[in-house]
C-alpha cells in the first residue's frame, strides 16, 4: 500500500526508517523505565510503589489480621477524644512515624567541634591520670573505688541507638536485654550506664564505645573497673561472680586465647563485646592507641584493608574495634601484653551458636555458678542484629534463641520469688513454691536473695 | 510485524534467485527481528530487576534495598512472636469462686520477724550511709507491644530510671512476669510489691513507678526523713479525696510503701476489688457510683485505694501522707509545654512546679490499646521529657541534645587534661555521709 503512495524505493526507505524508529522508541522506553526504577519520578512513583499498590489491592482481603491492623480497625470505630486533629489523626500509634517529628533545633548553646585539620584524638593527652585520680580518691572517702576489701567498684556500660529500631520487635529485645543486665547487676552490686548518645560522629558504629569509655573513666574516678557489654549480650549465669582477685595485676580482661592472638593473629582470637578495663593511665594510653583506626570514613576503610591483610580469617570490610585490638596486641606484645588478660576459663563472652541448644542439658546436669561451658556467664548474640532487619543469621533462629537465653537467665531470678517460666520458650510463668506465712524461713535454692558477694562491709558494732 | 511476514512466506519453496533475494531479505528481516527480540528481552530483565529484584543473570548485588522475601520472612516471624501465647490469657479460665481472694497466707508478725532478720544479717542493712534503702519497682508486659514504638519508649523510660537511680543509690527491679492471673493489668503491682517486701526485708521502702512515668528532675532527692511517721506516700490532695471523693484525688502511678506489717495489711485490704472477671466488674460499678467523675469501667487499683481510704479513713489515714509539695507524680499535660520555661527561669533540684520531679504520661498507652490523646502529642511529649531529663545527665559529661526533639547530641564543653577540677555532679546531690 505504501508502495503505491510513495513509490517502491521510498516505501522501502520509509519502512527502514520505521524499523529504526521502533528501535529508537524501544530504547527510549527502556531508558525511561530504568531511570524511573532507579531514581523515581516524583509523583509518578517508582516501580516498587506500583508493585506495592498491586499487592495491596490483591492481598488485603486475604492478609491475616496482624495486631496492628486490628488496632487500626478498632480505633476508627472509637470516637476521637481530646486532641488536635492533626494530619496523622487518630489515637492509633500504628501508622504514626515518630522519626518525622524528631529534628535538630538551634538552642543558642555553642557546639564545640574538633579541629578537622588535626589528626584524630579522643581528647587532649593526659599523662598523670593515676596521680589525679588517687588525689581525688583521697579527698573523697565517701566514694571509695573498692566497695569491700576484695570487690572493686564496677560500672557496666552498654547502649543502643536513640532512634527506634527498624525491626518492629528490635526495641522489645533491647528492653529484655537491659532488664537482664539490671537483674545481674543488682545482684552483684554493679552500676549500669545505658548510653544512647553518639558522642563523636567520626567514631560511629562499633567504635562509639571508645570516646564513651574514656569519658566515663575520667568523669568517675571512683570506678575501678569499667565493664563494656554489647546490647546483644545477655547474662545467663546470675550466680557467677567475676573473680576480681585474678585480675589484680591486669588492666584489660577480654575473652580470648593467647595462641590465637599472638601466634595466629586470628581476627576472632578475642572478643570486644564484653570486656573489663581498669580506670588507670595505662587504659587511657591503650584507648589512645586503639582509636586511630576508627575515624570515618577514609581512615577506617584503609585501616580495614590493612587488618584484612594482616589478620587471619578476616573478611574484607572497614576497620572494626575488635580486629584493631587483635592487631595492636599481636604487633605490640611487649608494650601491652603483660597487662592484658585473655580469659577463657569462663564465658566472659559466650558465642551463642554453640551454647543455646544446650540449655536443657545444662539444666539437667549442672547448676548456676560455673560461668563456663557448664553454665555460661554470658551468651552473646554476635551477628544477630535484632535492631536492624537482618544480620548474618536467620531472623527466626536469632529471636527465638534470644527468648530462650533470656528465660534461661530469668528463671534464676524468678526462682528467688518462687516462680519459673513454663518452658524456655514461654513468656508465661508458673509458681514453683507456695506462699507462706513465714517468708523469712524460706531460702531460695541458689541463695541469690542475699548472696555473700552482695553483703556490705559489716562495721564492728556494739 | 516482521514475524507475520516471515510466517506468510514460510510456505514458499526457494527455487529462484528472486526467492533467494527474498530469502536474504527475510534473513535480514529475521536479523532485525532477532535484534528487536533481544532488546525486548533485555528491557524485560532490567525492568523486572528494577521492580522485584529478580536477577536472571546474577549481578553483583550492591542494592541497599531489603530483598523482599527476607523482609516478608521477618514480618511473619515478628507477627508470630507478637501474637504467640497472648499473656492475659483466656486459656487459664478464671473460675468464679466464693472464696475471698487473698494475696497469700496471712502474715501477722512481720515487723518482729523482719527486725530479727535484720539483726542476724548485718551485711544487708535497711539503712545505708544514714539513708533508708529504697527499691524502685517498675515493669511492663512480657510480650512485644502492639505498637512497636511503645517498646522504644519503654526502653527510654527504663534508661531514664536507671540514670536517676544510679545517681541516688536506688536499686531497680524491672518486672516482666505475670505473677498472678487474677490480679492482672494495673493490679499486678499488688502481688509484686508484697512478694518483694517479704523477700527483701532489707528494703525499707518499696517505690512503685509506672513504666509511663519519667524522671524529669535528676537532682531532686526525695525528702525521705519527712516521712518518718508514715508508711505510705502518694501524690494527692486531701480536699479532692475527702471532700470531693474524686477518682483522681491521688495517683498510684508513683508511690512509696514502707516495709511494714501495716503495708502488708493495706495490700490485703486493697486487693479484694482486683480479681479479674465478675469481681472486678462489680467492684467497678461500686467505684463509679461512689467516686466523683469516675467513668464506667472495671475496678482499677487507684479508684480502689481512694475508696478504701475514704471509707476506712480512721483505720488507715494516720499513716498515709498525701504529698503535693512536689511532683512525686506529675500529670504530663500542662507540664511538657513548659520545659523551655523551666530551663529559662529555674534549675533542677526543686521537683515542683518550677522543675517537675516526675512527668507521668497518664492515658497515653503507647504500648498498646488506644489512649485518650493523639499519638503525636504523646510521643512528641515523651521524647521531650526524655531529652529534658537526659540533658541534665549529659551536662555532667559536657554534652547536650540538639534540641528537645533531637536524638542527636552536641558537645558543649571541650575536653580538658584536668577533668577532675570541674565540680562533678556529686557536689550537687545531697551528700551521702
Amino acid at each position: 500500500m505504501l508502495e503505491r503512495v510513495l513509490g517502491p524505493r521510498y516505501a522501502r526507505q520509509f519502512q527502514r526508517i520505521v524499523r529504526k524508529g521502533k528501535l529508537t522508541l524501544l530504547c527510549l522506553v527502556l531508558t525511561v523505565v530504568v531511570l524511573r526504577g532507579n531514581l523515581g519520578a516524583g509523583k509518578f512513583g517508582t516501580p516498587e510503589k506500583d508493585l506495592d499498590e498491586i499487592r495491596e489491592t490483591f492481598s488485603y482481603i486475604r492478609r491475616r489480621a496482624e495486631p496492628r491492623r486490628v488496632l487500626e480497625e478498632a480505633t476508627t470505630a472509637v470516637e476521637q477524644k481530646s486532641g488536635g486533629g492533626t494530619d496523622n489523626g487518630g489515637n492509633s500509634y500504628a501508622e504514626f512515624d515518630i522519626t518525622k517529628v524528631l529534628k535538630d533545633e538551634e538552642d543558642g548553646v555553642e557546639e564545640f567541634k574538633r579541629d578537622p585539620s588535626q589528626p584524630y584524638a579522643l581528647g587532649p593527652k593526659i599523662s598523670d591520670w593515676d596521680q589525679q585520680r588517687s588525689e581525688w580518691l583521697t579527698n573523697n572517702p565517701n566514694y571509695p573505688n573498692f566497695i569491700t576489701d576484695k570487690k572493686p567498684r564496677v560500672l557496666l556500660v552498654t547502649g543502643s541507638s536513640p532512634k527506634p529500631c527498624e525491626n518492629p520487635v528490635g526495641d522489645h529485645y533491647l528492653l529484655k536485654s537491659i532488664k537482664n543486665k539490671i537483674d545481674y547487676c543488682r545482684l552483684h552490686s554493679i552500676d549500669i550506664f545505658y548510653n544512647m548518645a553518639l558522642l563523636d560522629a567520626e567514631m560511629a558504629g562499633f567504635w562509639a564505645k571508645l570516646p564513651l569509655i574514656r569519658k566515663l573513666l575520667l568523669s568517675h574516678p571512683e570506678i575501678e573497673f569499667l565493664w563494656w557489654m554489647d546490647s546483644d549480650a545477655m547474662f545467663t549465669d546470675m550466680a557467677f561472680e567475676v573473680p576480681w582477685e585474678r585480675y589484680k595485676d591486669h588492666n584489660l580482661v577480654m575473652h580470648g586465647w593467647n595462641e590465637m592472638i599472638y601466634d595466629e593473629k586470628n581476627w576472632i582470637g578475642l572478643n570486644t563485646g564484653s570486656f573489663l578495663l581498669r580506670n588507670c593511665q595505662w587504659s587511657l594510653d591503650m584507648l589512645d592507641t586503639w582509636a586511630p583506626m576508627g575515624p570515618k570514613v577514609k581512615i577506617r576503610e584503609e585501616a580495614g584493608k590493612l587488618l584484612t591483610r594482616e589478620l587471619k580469617g578476616r573478611p574484607t570490610f572497614e576497620a572494626d574495634d575488635q580486629s584493631a585490638m587483635v592487631y595492636i596486641l599481636a604487633t605490640q606484645k611487649e608494650k601491652w601484653g603483660d597487662k592484658v588478660y585473655l580469659e577463657n576459663h569462663y564465658y566472659l563472652h559466650g558465642y551463642w551458636g554453640i551454647l543455646v541448644d544446650k540449655y536443657e542439658d545444662m539444666i539437667e546436669s549442672y547448676h548456676p555458678g560455673f560461668g563456663d561451658h557448664r553454665w555460661p556467664l554470658v551468651t552473646h548474640f554476635v551477628g544477630c542484629k535484632p535492631c536492624g532487619k537482618f544480620g548474618d543469621y536467620p531472623v527466626e533462629r536469632c529471636l527465638k534463641q534470644m527468648d530462650r537465653a533470656f528465660n534461661f537467665g530469668d528463671n534464676q531470678i524468678l526462682q528467688m520469688y518462687g516462680f519459673t517460666h513454663k518452658s524456655l520458650g514461654s513468656r508465661r510463668v508458673k509458681r514453683v513454691r507456695n506462699e507462706t506465712s513465714n517468708p523469712l524461713e524460706v531460702r531460695d535454692e541458689l541463695g541469690l536473695l542475699h548472696p555473700a558477694f552482695k553483703a556490705v562491709k559489716v562495721e564492728p558494732s556494739s | 510485524m516482521g514475524l507475520k511476514r516471515i510466517s506468510s512466506t514460510a510456505g514458499a519453496l526457494p527455487t529462484t534467485t528472486a526467492t533467494a533475494v527474498r530469502r536474504r531479505r527475510h534473513g535480514g528481516q529475521k536479523c532485525g527481528n532477532l535484534k528487536l527480540t533481544i532488546l525486548c528481552g533485555i528491557i524485560t530483565i532490567l525492568v523486572l530487576r528494577g521492580t522485584i529484584g529478580i536477577s536472571l543473570i546474577s549481578f553483583p548485588s550492591e542494592s541497599t534495598t531489603i530483598p523482599r522475601h527476607v523482609a516478608e520472612e521477618t514480618d511473619r516471624i515478628v507477627a508470630e512472636i507478637r501474637s504467640g501465647e497472648n499473656d492475659d490469657s483466656e486459656s487459664e479460665s478464671v473460675t468464679l469462686t466464693n472464696r475471698t481472694y487473698t494475696l497469700g497466707p496471712k502474715i501477722i508478725d512481720w515487723d518482729s520477724s523482719r527486725q530479727k532478720w535484720l539483726r542476724q544479717n548485718r551485711g544487708f542493712p535497711n539503712y545505708v550511709n544514714g539513708k533508708p534503702r529504697i527499691l524502685l519497682v517498675t515493669g511492663s508486659q512480657p510480650g512485644p507491644c502492639n505498637n512497636p514504638i511503645g517498646d522504644h519508649y519503654l526502653l527510654k523510660s527504663t534508661k531514664n530510671k536507671i540514670d536517676y537511680c544510679r545517681m541516688h543509690n536506688i536499686e531497680i527491679v524491672y518486672n516482666m512476669a505475670n505473677l498472678d492471673e487474677e490480679l492482672s493489668g494495673y493490679w499486678t503491682k499488688l502481688p509484686l510489691i508484697r512478694k518483694l517486701m517479704v523477700s527483701h526485708p532489707e528494703a525499707e521502702w518499696i517505690w512503685w513507678m509506672d513504666s509511663d512515668a519519667f524522671f524529669t528532675d535528676m537532682l531532686f532527692e526525695i525528702p525521705i526523713s519527712k516521712y518518718e511517721p508514715y508508711n505510705m506516700v502518694v501524690h494527692g490532695y486531701p480536699n479532692l479525696l475527702f471532700e470531693e471523693k474524686s477518682w483522681i484525688a491521688l495517683n498510684t502511678g508513683s508511690f512509696l510503701l514502707r516495709n511494714r506489717q501495716w503495708s502488708l495489711d493495706l495490700l490485703d485490704s486493697w486487693a479484694p476489688m482486683g480479681p479479674k472477671g465478675a469481681v472486678r466488674e462489680e467492684a467497678g460499678k461500686i467505684l463509679t457510683a461512689n467516686l466523683k467523675d469516675r467513668p464506667s469501667f472495671e475496678a482499677d487499683d487507684q479508684s480502689a485505694l481512694i475508696y478504701l481510704l475514704v471509707s476506712r479513713k480512721d483505720e488507715w489515714m494516720d499513716k498515709v501522707f498525701l504529698e503535693n509539695s512536689y511532683y512525686l507524680h506529675g500529670y504530663w499535660v500542662g507540664l511538657v509545654d513548659k520545659y523551655e520555661e523551666y530551663l529559662e527561669s529555674s534549675h533542677p533540684g526543686l521537683g515542683d512546679e518550677r522543675w517537675p520531679f516526675v512527668t507521668h504520661f497518664v492515658g497515653c498507652k503507647t504500648c498498646g490499646g488506644y489512649g485518650d490523646y493523639t499519638m503525636e502529642s504523646c510521643l512528641k511529649s515523651m521524647e521531650r521529657a526524655f531529652n529534658f531529663a537526659d540533658n541534665q545527665l549529659l551536662d555532667i559529661y559536657g554534652f547536650r541534645h540538639k534540641g528537645l526533639l533531637s536524638p542527636g547530641v552536641k558537645r558543649i564543653r571541650s575536653e580538658t587534661t584536668r577533668p577532675l577540677e570541674r565540680s562533678l555532679i556529686r557536689s550537687n546531690i545531697v551528700d551521702v555521709v
